[in-house]
């Protein structure tokens, strides 16, 4: 510290200056005011003085004042003043520092408010540290909750420390460091004995970082000399490490939350995966929505939509001779291969019911038949590996309608559904039925063919009127015969003018001529079940004849 | 020509404070005044001529501002150094502290390192 200059006192222009020179001119007295270096402040200088009288602050001379008797009494006014100025001093420089910590937490602060990571919360922490209290070394130690382990996320000036070490001794630790206490330690020989500090660490010095009751670390600094760090030194460091563990709190609550926030979105996304996969995105488009969430009760939507059934045929038997288990396998695994059909041919499977599918083709019904002959192949396939482990075959049935649906969210403000309303939806379903009538594997109404585009590459045959039971109106039902296997395709592709000739004559109840077409058919395509029911057909009303009135028309007694 | 720092702030210990951070500038013959309020400091100023200034803005009678657009532009003391003074965050105060004239802006809490600094700058004292 600064020394009080008397020549502050008595030199300069101020009041206490002019106060003191009238003094002595008043009092007469006839003396002059020296320095510590014997430079004259004051008064003129005489030869052998009567007196000599020093000045003094905090015990130590600052000056003299020489002269006549009076210097006494001016020496001792001046070192009342120079006391007072000394204090004065004192009470300052105290000031200073307090406001230097002030600046420094200050500084501190804004600094933290720059930063959400833990880890960069404590690097700062242990700088500022560092930078003020200037140890030899220092150590940030945080106890990790979801790995329960301490880690050291700062480390600054020289390795006195041995990391390894502070992870490994965690007890040793949290009874020391991590005991809610902060302090400057006098007997470092534990530590040295575990190694976790160097054999040079003279002082130790630490402070607990802690938010409410819960310790969370602690700030450690080394110094190589004795007695190295004071009470302030400790009192700064508390500052800091209380500082600092709030905004390591609110640190890591943020980025906890960040990523509770990030699971809950990945929650969602999941259960939007999985709603799609029970409610088709198109159904749900068709609505003019984007997701279930957008959906209430009431919605719909009237469109032209193919209806696409099917079914696997005789899957009673079948199933009889598998257990529940195996039965559920099956139904999945012939679902799983028939859905990607669907799906690439623009459609959507509206429902499930156990082991046949609805599935809707909004756009055109060239993509209900596309699939149809798809699925067919499907079978196809799957049957060739069943043949193969020696199973029996599947056959499956295929019916489609075209018409008009509503699509719609139904039920009560607690159970919803998504529901097709419609007849086209039963007028599908009974014409998949059909399928096990005409033994034919895919059906469709003349409705679908009348609203197909083009009929590029479909090769279709007309068998006739049904009139459906419970139904007013007939039904004129076709087999598209696509899906056949190949060989199959091409020999009803080459008896296809005699399966419609044959179809003319039967219908103008000309059944001596069909009977011979339907002959030529079964001895060509002998596999042609379809025309080997109309051969029956014709045997039976050759056989027994045919009312006045009938038209061929086909009457459906059961659904 | 001695060199002379006027402290102006209403706060004692903001004034204590300065004083103590630039006490080594004694020893080069630099005299300290002082003044708690702006119009004290004005008629100090007018008088004493100091080469430069701490200057609070929130004092009573009259505030910082005014009393750096009264040197610098009523009075035309120019050479008169001023560096306001004034809390943290207050950043509508740092334009118009350019505007009335101030030669620094400086926030509290000042360092006093640079606070010094800054005084030997503008005193040409090394």
């Amino acid at each position: 510290m600064a020394k009080i200059s008397l020549k502050n006192i008595v030199a300069r222009k101020n009041e206490t200056s002019q106060v003191i020179a009238d003094l002595i001119r008043q009092l007469n007295a006839n003396i002059w005011i020296e320095d510590g270096n014997g430079k004259i402040l004051a008064g003129d200088q005489q030869a052998s003085p009567v007196s000599v009288v020093p000045v003094s602050s905090d015990n130590e001379t600052i000056g003299f004042v020489k002269g006549d008797g009076k210097a006494g009494l001016i020496a001792n006014l001046l070192s009342q003043l120079a006391q007072k100025e000394s204090e004065k001093k004192k009470l300052g420089t105290e000031v200073l520092s307090l406001y230097q910590e002030i600046n420094v937490i200050f500084n501190f602060s804004e600094k933290l408010t720059q930063t959400i990571e833990p880890d960069m919360i404590a690097k700062i922490t242990l700088e500022q540290a560092m930078h003020s209290i200037s140890p030899n070394g220092g150590v940030i130690v945080l106890w990790d909750e979801q790995s329960k382990s301490l880690q050291v996320p700062a480390s600054d000036g020289e390795t006195l420390f041995n990391y390894e070490n502070i992870r490994h001794h965690t007890s040793l630790l949290l009874k020391i460091g991590l005991s809610g206490n902060s302090e400057i330690m006098t007997d470092l020989t534990q530590l040295k004995e575990k190694n976790i500090i160097n054999a040079e660490v003279n002082s130790l010095m630490y402070a607990a970082m802690k938010v409410k009751h819960r310790i969370m670390g602690a700030i450690i600094l080394a110094g190589k000399e004795h007695e190295q760090f004071s009470a302030a030194n400790l009192k700064l460091l508390v500052t800091l490490a209380l500082q600092s563990s709030a905004g390591i709190e609110s640190a890591m609550l943020y980025e906890k939350n960040i990523r509770e926030v990030r699971e809950r979105e990945e929650a969602i996304l999941r259960i939007h995966e999985v709603t799609k996969k029970f409610v088709p995105h198109e159904f749900i488009r068709s609505l003019g929505k984007e997701t279930l969430t957008d959906v209430k009760l009431g919605d719909q939507v009237e469109k032209l939509v193919t209806v696409l059934f099917t079914d696997i045929r005789d899957f009673t038997t079948l199933s009889e001779k598998m257990t529940p288990e195996e039965n559920f396998h099956f139904v999945s695994s012939f679902n799983a291969r028939l859905g990607p059909v669907i799906r690439s041919n623009n459609g959507f499977i509206n429902q499930y019911l156990g082991d046949s599918i609805m599935a809707i083709f909004p756009e055109n019904p060239e993509d209900a038949l596309r699939a149809a002959i798809g699925m067919q192949k499907a079978v196809h396939e799957l049957n060739e590996e069943r043949k193969q482990k020696g199973l029996p075959l599947i056959k499956a049935g295929i019916g489609m309608h075209t018409g008009t649906l509503i699509m719609g969210i139904t039920g009560d403000e607690f159970r919803m559904d998504a529901a097709t309303i419609s007849d086209t939806v039963n007028t599908a379903a009974r014409i998949e039925s059909l399928t096990k009538y005409y033994k034919s594997p895919l059906l469709l109404s003349d409705r679908t063919l009348h609203y197909l585009h083009e009929n590029n590459g479909f090769y279709f045959r007309h068998l006739g009127n049904v009139k459906l039971k419970g139904k007013n109106n007939l039904l004129n039902i076709v087999e598209c015969i696509n899906g056949f296997d190949d060989q199959q395709f091409q020999r009803k592709l080459q008896t296809l003018s005699l399966f419609n000739d044959a179809m003319s004559a039967y219908h103008e109840k000309h059944f001596e001529n069909a009977l011979q077409f339907f002959q030529m058919i079964a001895s060509k395509d002998p596999d042609d079940l379809t025309s080997i029911y109309f051969l029956d057909n014709t045997k039976r009303y050759l056989r027994e004849g045919v009312p006045h009135n009938w038209t061929g028309t086909e009457e459906m007694m059961s659904k | 020509m001695d060199k002379k720092i006027l402290i102006v702030d209403d706060e004692a210990h903001i004034r204590m404070l300065i004083g103590q951070t630039l006490e080594e500038l004694e020893d080069e013959g630099v005299e300290f005044l002082t003044a708690d309020n702006g119009q004290t400091a004005l008629e100090i100023i007018q008088s004493e001529k100091p080469a430069l200034v701490f200057l609070d803005v929130m004092m009573p009678k009259m505030n910082g501002m005014d009393v750096c657009k009264n040197v610098k532009q009523d009075m035309g003391l120019k050479d008169v150094f001023i560096i306001i003074l004034t809390a943290k965050g207050q950043e509508l105060d740092k334009q118009k502290g350019q505007e009335v004239g101030a030669d620094i802006y400086m926030t509290k809490p000042f360092d006093p390192e640079v606070l010094l600094i800054k005084a030997k700058e503008v005193l040409k004292i090394d």
